[in-house]
């Protein structure tokens, strides 16, 4: 039973990086070896391609990129609900029962930890709520009669999806960092996710503040009167504008640098 | 007085000692808030000592503890562990660490082997095989090899310490910090936390925070005392039993006792006396200024009246229950 102490190797990663793959290996085991990852597929399946099942019925192809556009819309106001609370809980949870402070007491520094999540939380949603809900989605479209649909441009589609789910992670990770409670990050996050395709704003927005939409998320998978950009990409034509794109890669990595530098001056 | 010789204790201690501390702090201050939660402590913990950190609660000892293991930043003043200072050098000071924290929680979905395996990784790379054998020898020395399995979901709030105990000192730190290891223990799981920590002294330097003085009398080499924020006591345990009230003797009488007590006080050395009168005898509490005189006379003195025998008479034995609460409450009346 003797363990011989100097067969042991010793963990020689220094910066940053200290003890991120352990803390990768734990968060992928909370994903991957729980219930977490069938029942988030679950929800997202029922709630994203249930809600078109039931209305993609007709065969005629406007009405089925009629509800392609409702599936994206789905997707951009109520996968970023989920994803806030899921994301904010990964960081508020540990540090409320006090496993971030036990976590950070060993070798593991406070950006792997960060890291960790933001990778780990990142896979998780990619497999759970963009790639099997859009491959459905698209197997969705191509039975109900949906022609010159381009393999590489759904590819983009799942892309953008991606990346507007990102969005909502890094930001909720950050806002986790920011507040002790749930309340603001859920508030802020709501408030950028359905001001955009809220109807109501979209004249004084158009007016006061056009920039916003092209340094925000929404143009990606929303709708606002004009085909999102994920639509483009699927139907493989020329995108109108890559601006938001690059916008909101801008946003998640301010906002991951924003988690860090919190992280690191937070006491414990 | 008392203070006083706290402090040539602590001073004597210190300079005796020709090994580099494993623990040492200069002027070490937190603020919260403009709350000073510590006040410029200077401490040094020798190394393979186990070192009892006590005080009131609230007195700072986890924010001290905060303090070295990097969670909170100081605001003033300085630490080194092992040599190295714990605001530049915090990562490799972790790596020789073992750390259990006052309410231990750890994820709730894993098992009390794969929370060890977790911790263990932090420290090695490999191979499996010795990380398992070292995962499995942890369990057996904290006594949860057959629920090693389990999730810790359903583990006791004693078996949760087992647990905290494991993972503390399951990379054979060379520093174990333990914040109040026996808190919510049974006399049983004391007792059982409390051996531990003895086999583990031949390894590790041991400093932990508790409220149960006996089991710091029963295993401890040295004592810090920390009162509001401020260190007021710091030595080994012997010295620190020894140079407090170990002045007082205890004296109990069977027949005509009139006279005993005024001539007991008209003695300069004495300096305080309490009266207990049970079942016909008469017993005093007699505070001494000078202890090797009074050993001598204290009996003498007693039965110069006749008529008197003498059915008890010793020192006092200390416990540091006494001068612990001595020493707090000498330190609240003079701030």
């Amino acid at each position: 039973m003797d363990t011989n102490v100097s067969a042991l190797v010793p963990r020689h990663v220094n910066g940053w990086r200290m003890g991120l793959a352990n803390m990768l290996a734990k968060e992928n085991f909370a994903w991957w070896h729980t219930r977490r990852w069938w029942i988030q597929i679950l929800v997202a399946v029922l709630i994203l391609n249930g809600s078109l099942a039931l209305n993609i019925r007709d065969p005629l192809g406007a009405l089925v990129d009629l509800q392609a556009i409702n599936y994206l819309n789905t997707s951009a106001l109520f996968v970023p609900i989920l994803i806030v609370i899921l994301a904010q809980d990964a960081i508020l949870n540990e540090r409320h029962s006090g496993t971030t402070a036990w976590v950070l007491s060993k070798p593991l520094q406070r950006p792997a930890f960060i890291f960790s999540k933001v990778i780990a939380y990142g896979l998780g949603f990619l497999v759970t709520w963009v790639l099997i809900p859009n491959i459905i989605f698209y197997i969705q479209l191509v039975a109900a009669g949906r022609v010159g649909l381009s393999i590489p441009g759904f590819i983009g589609l799942i892309a953008l999806s991606y990346l507007n789910l990102l969005f909502y992670l890094t930001l909720a990770l950050m806002l986790a960092t920011l507040f002790d409670s749930r309340v603001p990050g859920l508030g802020i996050s709501l408030l950028i996710a359905w001001t955009g395709p809220m109807q109501i704003l979209a004249r004084p927005m158009e007016k006061y503040v056009p920039w916003l939409e092209d340094i925000l998320p929404w143009k990606l998978i929303s709708s606002f009167g004009e085909p999102p950009l994920a639509g483009y990409l699927a139907l493989g034509a020329k995108l109108p504008t890559v601006l938001p794109i690059i916008a909101t890669v801008l946003w998640c990595v301010l906002f991951v640098a924003v988690a860090i530098w919190r992280t690191g001056r937070e006491e414990f | 007085m008392e203070t006083a010789l706290k402090t040539e204790v602590k001073m004597n201690w210190i300079i005796n000692e020709s090994t580099p501390p494993v623990i040492e702090t200069h002027g070490l201050t937190k603020t919260y808030k403009g709350i000073e939660a510590l006040k410029a402590l200077d401490l040094q913990v020798q190394k393979n000592s186990i070192c009892g950190f006590l005080g009131p609660n609230g007195a700072g000892k986890t924010t001290t503890i905060k303090l070295l293991l990097g969670l909170a930043r100081p605001t003033g003043g300085s630490a080194l562990i092992f040599g190295k200072d714990i605001k530049k050098e915090n990562d490799q000071i972790r790596r020789k660490v073992g750390y259990l924290s006052q309410d231990p929680r750890y994820y709730d979905y894993m098992t009390a082997r794969q929370t060890l395996r977790f911790t263990a990784r932090f420290f090695y790379d490999g191979p499996k095989s010795e990380i398992e054998s070292r995962v499995a020898e942890t369990l057996e020395l904290v006594g949860l090899t057959d629920k090693a399995d389990r999730p810790i979901k359903g583990f006791s709030g004693g078996e949760r310490q087992r647990l905290g105990i494991a993972q503390a000192q399951v990379n054979y730190p060379d520093l174990l910090i333990l914040d109040e290891p026996a808190a919510s223990l049974d006399p049983i799981g004391r007792h059982d936390v409390l051996e531990v920590m003895e086999r583990l002294r031949k390894h590790s330097t041991i400093f932990y925070s508790t409220h149960i003085l006996d089991d710091v009398q029963r295993v401890s080499d040295t004592v810090v005392i920390l009162n509001k924020g401020t260190l007021v006591a710091q030595g080994p345990i012997e010295e620190l039993l020894a140079g407090g009230q170990g002045n007082t003797f205890t004296l109990t009488v069977k027949g005509d006792s009139t006279g005993v007590e005024t001539r007991l006080h008209s003695q300069p050395w004495v300096t305080g006396i309490e009266t207990i009168s049970k079942n016909g005898k008469v017993s005093w509490r007699i505070q001494v200024s000078d202890p090797e005189i009074a050993e001598d006379q204290l009996v003498p003195l007693a039965m110069a009246g006749g008529g008197v025998t003498v059915s008890e008479f010793g020192r006092k034995a200390l416990k540091l229950e006494d001068v612990f609460m001595n020493i707090v409450e000498e330190d609240n009346h003079g701030h």
